[in-house]
């Protein structure tokens, strides 16, 4: 218990000293930009794909539930409204823990364990500013993008299973998700995603950037990545949907 | 009397628990070459690691020219670490960037010079080495020796002060360390830096070095200039320049 508590200050500290680094230093944009767009484009497809099939899962489950009350008419507005407050950014944000998290937790554990991080700073140069606030920041921005977009994919697998599966029409599905899919679910939903974008960012680029012990470190680092990534965005969507609620019960006095 | 370039006192480094340096003191005079040996595992690269400011003592004082690199902050340490070059053992190469662009990286970090300066720069470093042909190739592209011939550039594109070599020559032929030694020497006598290299080649250490460090048993034994090392009474010492199988330093390795 003491080493997973020691373990998150030490990430918490790291995510101060990024951020320290940000405000005192300058980035190169030109890097920033080549990592969002690296990180948008290796995970475009499979976000895109995993958002699709979690709306057209949440339509099949909602329809089994419904059709026996006949209320398949709110199908579109019900579905919708739990796939972005609750599971779509959940799942899409585990995908995005196995594919963009891992994989910058090994390339920063790779320079790390070949030593090109020691030589970074034996070159006057600091390796938190070169390496990990680039990747931080476009893993921030690209995740909230992918997310973003696995949530709008999510709605057509909806609808498109609506159709097929559950004899709901196009606009017969689309008709109630304006009436129960609230703004404030939309930006429950959308600051659930920055959240989990910013967890994601800030343990891939701490697990990579302290591996220690050769291949085999990095591939446990890749491992504790994971596995970190998703218990606290599962526990960071319990907080934020306390928050959100909380939130909302003082700004709309519900 | 010559200035430390380093000096170190009392330093002690353990890692969860085990200690690899206990209680060592040191100097290094500016302009002077310093070859470390010692068998593996005994923390000759740990040791040079330290000096070059890249892992902190758990006690003890690292001085570098007078300062103590783990005490100063800011534009101090910076200018200090600008002052010191370093060849990793395994070159340390930045993989995603092409040789000439290894080389320029230091140059662009710390220095004001003009994209076309920092590009000539480049250009005469790969040739001092002897790679200037493989500017545009990338690290995994060119062969073992030539890898480590761009580290030697990279390492002395900010003109250092302090130079360390962790074993330049390791896993090369033994033409190939020659001619990676000669070149140490060579751009050493341009530069008149201060030189510290590990190495286990005691031949290249005898090229190379004015005085010879031995790291073992969590203690350095300062062996003197190469030809009191080469006399010096110390067991381990003896056994480790004869390379006999038994000895002090065998059973202290368990008797592998």
């Amino acid at each position: 218990m003491m080493g997973v508590i020691s373990d998150a200050g030490k990430v918490v500290i790291f995510f101060f000293r990024i951020l320290g680094v940000w405000k005192r230093k300058s980035i190169s944009s030109q890097l920033m930009f080549e990592q969002i767009w690296k990180v948008t484009m290796q995970s475009a497809l499979t976000t895109g794909m995993a958002g699709f099939f979690v709306g057209a899962i949440m339509t099949i489950q909602f329809t089994m539930q419904m059709k026996d009350f006949g209320a398949l008419g709110y199908l579109g507005g019900l579905a919708t409204s739990t796939t972005i407050r609750e599971v779509g950014p959940l799942l899409i944000a585990f995908m995005l823990a196995g594919k963009v998290g891992a994989f910058t937790s090994a390339e920063l554990g790779t320079m790390r364990v070949t030593e090109q991080i020691d030589a970074i700073r034996c070159l006057g140069a600091d390796p938190i500013q070169e390496l990990v606030l680039p990747r931080f920041i476009a893993i921030v921005i690209s995740s909230f993008f992918l997310l973003g977009l696995g949530l709008l994919l999510s709605i057509f697998g909806g609808i498109l299973l609506g159709e097929v599966f559950s004899g709901v029409s196009f606009e017969e599905y689309l008709r109630h998700i304006p009436t129960i899919v609230s703004l404030p679910s939309i930006l429950t939903g959308l600051f659930k995603c920055f959240i989990f974008a910013v967890v994601l960012a800030v343990i891939c680029t701490y697990r990579g950037y302290t591996t220690t012990g050769g291949a085999k470190g990095v591939g446990l680092a890749v491992v504790k990545t994971a596995v970190g990534t998703m218990v606290t965005i599962v526990i960071a969507d319990w907080v934020t949907s306390l928050l959100a609620d909380i939130t909302l019960r003082a700004v709309l006095g519900t | 009397m010559a200035l430390a370039a380093i000096n170190l006192s009392e330093v002690s480094i353990s890692f969860e628990g085990n200690t690899v340096l206990h209680n060592v003191s040191l100097n290094v005079t500016e302009g002077e070459s310093v070859a470390i040996i010692g068998p593996s595992g005994q923390g000759k690269s740990i040791l040079l690691k330290l000096m070059a400011g890249l892992v902190p003592p758990t006690k003890g004082k690292v001085l570098v020219r007078g300062e103590n690199l783990f005490e100063i902050s800011g534009a101090r340490r910076q200018k200090l670490i600008n002052k010191i070059g370093m060849l990793f053992q395994k070159n340390a190469l930045f993989d995603s960037l092409t040789c000439g662009e290894n080389i320029a990286f230091p140059l662009r970090e710390v220095t004001e010079l003009s994209e076309k300066e920092i590009q000539k720069i480049s250009e005469e470093f790969l040739a001092a080495v002897g790679i200037g042909h493989a500017k545009n190739l990338y690290p995994d592209e060119i062969s073992g020796g030539m890898q480590k011939r761009l580290g030697i550039a990279r390492a002395l594109a900010l003109h250092p002060e302090l130079i360390f070599y962790d074993d330049p020559t390791a896993g090369l032929d033994p033409i190939t360390s020659r001619k990676i030694i000669d070149l140490i020497l060579h751009l050493k006598s341009k530069n008149t830096s201060t030189l510290i290299a590990v190495t286990n080649d005691m031949n290249r250490a005898y090229q190379l070095a004015d005085r010879i460090w031995m790291v073992v048993d969590q203690q350095v034994i300062d062996a003197g200039t190469v030809e009191q090392t080469k006399q010096h009474k110390d067991p381990r010492i003896r056994q480790f320049i004869s390379g006999e199988i038994n000895g002090p330093l065998t059973s202290m390795a368990g008797g592998e």
